[in-house]
């Protein structure tokens, strides 16, 4: 019996080619979709899970309010570990990164090569996070001082071996520092959140350990079995006041706690699971882009709607076609058969087709993954969709999609009654049409809603393009490792400076964008530092041509000026920090600073310079202030060459006179700009193939079912037309419930996808609005879509001759 | 009213050539009750079809009311349809979605009448076919006879010149088959053309005049008395 449903089901879809095609074609798209997204998600939730003691690792999260700052850190204090460790037998052990050094050049052959992932650690490293050793011991790997433990591709990248234990590697720390390596590891697995390549000794770190109030290490605490993070969270305050406040009275005069928060002021250390470090972490500063749990949301149900669009192309078709089958159903009623065995012939169908659906679903991910690996920034292979689950996935998901499709139909058609159907006089009319009609519904709301979001998506995008950012971006080439040339500096500037289409410079590796090098420092408005005198603020060395240089504008006072000797003790101010000091000119107040609770020495402040963004459009505009030193990680070149190649050329080549040892490294201000919004980039791209696929799917239906709708009416579209209905009056009449149905969708989908929205702008403190015109460009395609989708099955109904539809009679 | 002479019509399939009329001549007056009979397949409905402007022949000269038709184009045809011509049909082929009353009004929105007007009409031809009860109900709701004598009124409500019946008591018992042969009499009576083609002996003694139809050409004419 079984092997006779297969029979009937392979040569009833061989039969109906036209549907089977749709269907099948509509399945595998939405289940190709389905399958990338399923790809995407599951690797961006599978991250950290290789070490193996994932559940137990917490990392330490800092957050300070001070001086009217916000910080939201990933960073703590240097002996804040070990005191815990000490005082809290719940710690078994925990490990830190100092990776505020930033890259390393290591010496390959004569010259150096720059590696930026590099970090020292704790000689615990590997008894918190799991490691592959190739050679090695590697608990022991990082006791010493001058040890490092390379990745087996910086092995043999620097040796074109893995066999290099005791082998020594010279890095620029200090001049130059020798390091022995001691351990060589497998790569650090692609889902972590931190893939150091290089892990230098902790004791090599240049950092002055010891102090209780700076924030460099990202510290990771390994809790022993049964312990949970949230009893050790709630004793973290008992440690501030314990250790934390006596500190802070010694630097800042600050006496109580009590007194430091009725100030508005805040600190406040917390535990994040290792595992929700990647997904949920957006705190400064991360050890690599994380991705955003936002979006494995928005992604994750874009992928269920878009199988239940599917489905429901498959449901629609198929009882839309029940009216051919009807005869079937009623003769095999007559035979003998029962409905339950009628059940099992369309399932079976459903199935069958769900499983060529698969098929096809996979071949169309495997061709698309280069593209989709272009779009997401992932690196997925092939392999990946063979893994333990995605096979299970493969097997079952057809069998699913099947029975969820098919059900429906199955038993709609078997419940047919033989006699009236075999009578003909069987009619699925309009009253059936209610299901079907909400279906399409469903369809079209999930299309608008995916519209309207890309739409505003790239409105965002475009707003952030051309939103006036307080500075020029543009045609800034910014030369990096510029400390490399040494006491060259200046001579380096004028033979640039000669070279045609570059225009002026600045010395400074401070600039407004997120991957630049940023310093912060606490000022007091007062001679003497007090809980509510503090303001915290980035403070940049720049020179003066800075301002004119990047185009920011001046509120009041002046720029830097080499006429006025007296500039070194002076200070620009950004329209944030005046609003901090609750003054609207502050110009000739004073800013103090200094060490140790003596804030002894004054800064003037000379200019207020325009609020421009320095950071994400997603964060407010912080306080940020300029003074004259110098800054010598890089500079900056304004630039106006036609061909910019030959100019680069020409730089290179200078640079390698004055620092041959140094790799030349430059960047665009304007490039570094966009990177600073390439995940929204990467969302409106995924959005916008998502709602082609959807609109796709949505609309191999909306062609079914306007190709079966026509033909169920072919008597009546006949009967109109011999008494004298116009071709227009039939397109009308077939077009017209489609339509109205999308207009229905679009009503529905408007709220939830203005909400979606405003919610995703929420991530924006400067964001554009949700204007009125997108609901109607969203709605107009929507309509315009189904439209031409009918339209053509209608125009092809409304032209036939009357007499070839009425003559079946 | 009906003049055609040398009419032809052919099917052609990939592998076979149908003639379908072959050289057909034939007229009918205003006012005529015409029966034409045949074996299936002599080409009456073909000629039907032509007759009621559905179908363009492929040789031969149709003139209707005076003009020249054989050649006009499907709008041309359409809108000359719409207004001289009423379709009776053996299934009926009223619209299962719509109401005895819509289904009547159809042909009247189609020619463009105003509504109120179209309101009255609709009644009236209700009225005198006695389906006026009717009026709401869906042809699946009726008897074979009431959806004829629906059929019927949807026919006559625009007063067409011409009434074009296909096997009109095909699907119908002997009284209702008979009741509306009494209606298209009627109907010829107050001045209507009729062509009917029909198997029935019976159905065609009501006509005036019986064409025959052998192969796409009339063998035989008879004068009713």
């Amino acid at each position: 019996m079984f092997n006779n449903n297969w029979k009937i089901a392979y040569r009833s879809l061989l039969k109906n080619k036209f549907f089977t095609t749709l269907n099948i074609v509509g399945l595998a798209a939405g289940l190709t979709c389905f399958l990338l997204i399923t790809l995407y998600v599951t690797n961006e939730l599978g991250y950290d899970h290789h070490n193996k003691k994932a559940d137990r690792i917490f990392r330490i999260n800092t957050d300070i309010v001070m001086g009217g700052t916000e910080l939201v850190m990933t960073v703590a204090p240097d002996p804040m570990p070990e005191i815990l460790k000490k005082d809290y037998p719940e710690i078994e052990e925990y490990t830190r990164i100092y990776a505020s050094s930033g890259s390393k050049l290591i010496k390959k052959g004569t010259t150096f090569l720059n590696e930026t992932l590099v970090a020292h650690v704790d000689s615990t490293y590997f008894k918190v996070f799991s490691a592959t050793a190739i050679s090695g011991d590697l608990n022991t790997a990082l006791n010493e001082p001058n040890t490092v433990v390379v990745t087996k591709s910086m092995a043999e990248k620097y040796f074109g071996t893995t066999d290099v234990l005791g082998k020594t590697l010279e890095t620029n720390d200090n001049g130059s520092t020798i390091y022995k390596i001691t351990g060589v590891i497998e790569d650090i697995p692609k889902q972590s959140h931190y893939r150091p390549d290089l892990l230098f000794s902790m004791d090599n770190a240049p950092y002055q350990f010891g102090q209780l109030l700076s924030h460099n290490f990202q510290t990771y605490l390994l809790l022993k079995d049964g312990n949970n993070a949230a009893s050790l969270e709630a004793k973290f305050s008992d440690y501030v006041m314990r250790h934390v406040l006596p500190a802070a009275k010694q630097e800042m005069q600050i006496n109580s706690m009590e007194e430091f928060e009725q100030a508005g002021n805040k600190l406040k250390y917390s535990l994040m699971p290792l595992t929700d470090i990647h997904l949920h972490s957006n705190r400064f500063p991360e050890l690599a882009v994380n991705g955003n749990i936002q979006y494995i949301y928005i992604f994750s149900a874009v992928a269920v709607f878009i199988l239940l669009i599917a489905c429901i192309n498959f449901m629609n078709l198929s009882t839309a076609r029940s009216a051919n089958r009807a005869r079937e159903v009623g003769i095999r009623k007559v035979l003998g058969s029962e409905k339950s065995t009628l059940i099992r012939q369309f399932l079976t169908e459903s199935t069958l087709l769900s499983y060529l659906a698969i098929f096809l679903a996979l071949l169309a991910t495997a061709l698309l993954l280069p593209l989709f690996n272009d779009i997401s920034g992932k690196q997925f292979e092939v392999a990946d969709l063979f893994n333990h689950f995605f096979i299970v996935l493969l097997f079952f998901l057809p069998l699913v999609v099947g029975l969820l499709a098919g059900t429906y139909p199955a038993f709609f058609l078997s419940s047919f009654q033989p006699l009236q159907v075999l009578k003909s006089k069987f009619s699925t009319g309009h009253t059936k049409g209610g299901l079907r009609s909400t279906l399409v519904v469903v369809q079209f709301v999930t299309s608008i809603v995916l519209i309207i979001g890309t739409l505003v998506i790239y409105r965002q995008l475009n707003y952030i393009q051309t939103r006036n950012i307080g500075f020029n971006k543009d045609q800034l080439l910014v030369i990096n490792n510029t400390f490399a040339l040494d006491n060259q500096k200046e001579g380096f500037r004028n033979e640039i400076l000669k070279l045609s289409g570059v225009i002026g410079s600045t010395n400074s590796g401070f600039l407004p964008v997120s991957a630049s090098s940023r310093n912060d420092r606490t000022f007091s408005t007062q001679a003497a530092m007090t809980s509510s005198s503090g303001l915290n603020t980035q403070i940049w060395g720049v020179d003066e041509n800075y301002i004119p240089l990047l185009g920011m504008e001046m509120k009041y006072g002046r720029n830097f000026s080499k006429e006025f000797g007296t500039d070194s003790s002076g200070i620009i101010i950004n329209e944030t920090i005046a609003a901090l000091m609750g003054i609207e000119n502050p110009v000739g107040q004073k800013l103090y600073s200094g060490n140790n609770g003596g804030m002894t020495t004054p800064y003037t402040i000379i200019g207020v310079v325009k609020n421009f963004h320095f950071e994400s459009l997603k964060q407010q505009i912080g306080p940020v202030a300029f003074w004259l030193k110098p800054a010598d990680y890089s500079m900056a070149f304004k630039v106006n060459a036609k061909n910019i190649n030959p100019l680069l050329a020409s730089i290179e080549q200078t640079w390698n006179k004055m620092a041959p040892d140094m790799p030349f490294e430059y960047s665009f201000l304007d490039e570094s700009f966009a990177r600073m919004y390439e995940s929204e980039q990467r969302v409106g791209q995924l959005a916008i193939s998502f709602a082609a696929l959807t609109i796709l799917i949505a609309c191999l239906g909306l062609f079914g079912l306007a190709a079966f709708m026509a033909e169920q009416r072919n008597k009546e579209i006949g009967v109109r037309k011999v008494l004298g209905a116009s071709v227009q009056h039939i397109m009308a009449l077939l077009t017209r419930d489609f339509i109205k149905l999308v207009g229905i969708a679009a009503v529905i989908a408007f709220p939830i996808a203005w909400y979606a929205m405003h919610k995703w702008l929420e991530n924006f403190a400067f964001k554009t609005s949700i204007g009125w015109w997108i609901f109607f460009v969203a709605g107009g395609i929507a309509i315009l879509i189904a439209l031409i989708t009918v339209g053509g099955q209608a125009l092809k109904a409304a032209i036939t001759n009357p007499i070839k539809s009425l003559r079946s009679e | 009213m009906i003049k055609i002479s040398q009419l032809e019509k052919i099917y052609r399939t990939e592998e076979v050539e149908t003639v379908a009329l072959n050289k057909l001549s034939l007229e009918v007056k205003e006012g005529e009750f015409v029966a034409i009979m045949g074996p299936s397949g002599c080409g009456k409905s073909t000629l039907l079809n032509i007759l009621g402007l559905l179908d363009d022949p492929d040789a031969g000269s149709f003139v209707f009311n005076g003009i020249e038709v054989a050649g006009f184009n499907e709008r041309k045809r359409a809108d000359l349809r719409k207004r001289n011509i009423g379709f009776v049909f053996q299934s009926f082929n009223l619209i299962d979605e719509l109401t005895v009353y819509e289904n009547v009004e159809l042909p009247l929105i189609y020619t463009g009448v105003k509504p109120a007007e179209r309101k009255k009409i609709v009644e009236d031809v209700l009225d005198k076919m006695v389906i006026m009860h009717r009026r709401n109900h869906y042809p699946q709701q009726l008897s074979g006879g009431q959806q004829q004598r629906v059929a019927v009124a949807r026919a006559v409500v625009n007063n067409p010149k011409l009434i074009l019946a296909d096997e009109p008591t095909g699907n119908l018992d002997s009284s209702n088959g008979n009741e509306v042969m009494q209606l298209l009499t009627d109907l010829n009576e107050q001045g209507t053309t009729i062509i009917m083609v029909t198997h029935s002996e019976h159905d065609a003694r009501y006509s005036h005049r019986i064409i025959r139809m052998l192969d796409g050409q009339t063998v035989m004419e008879n004068i009713m008395v």
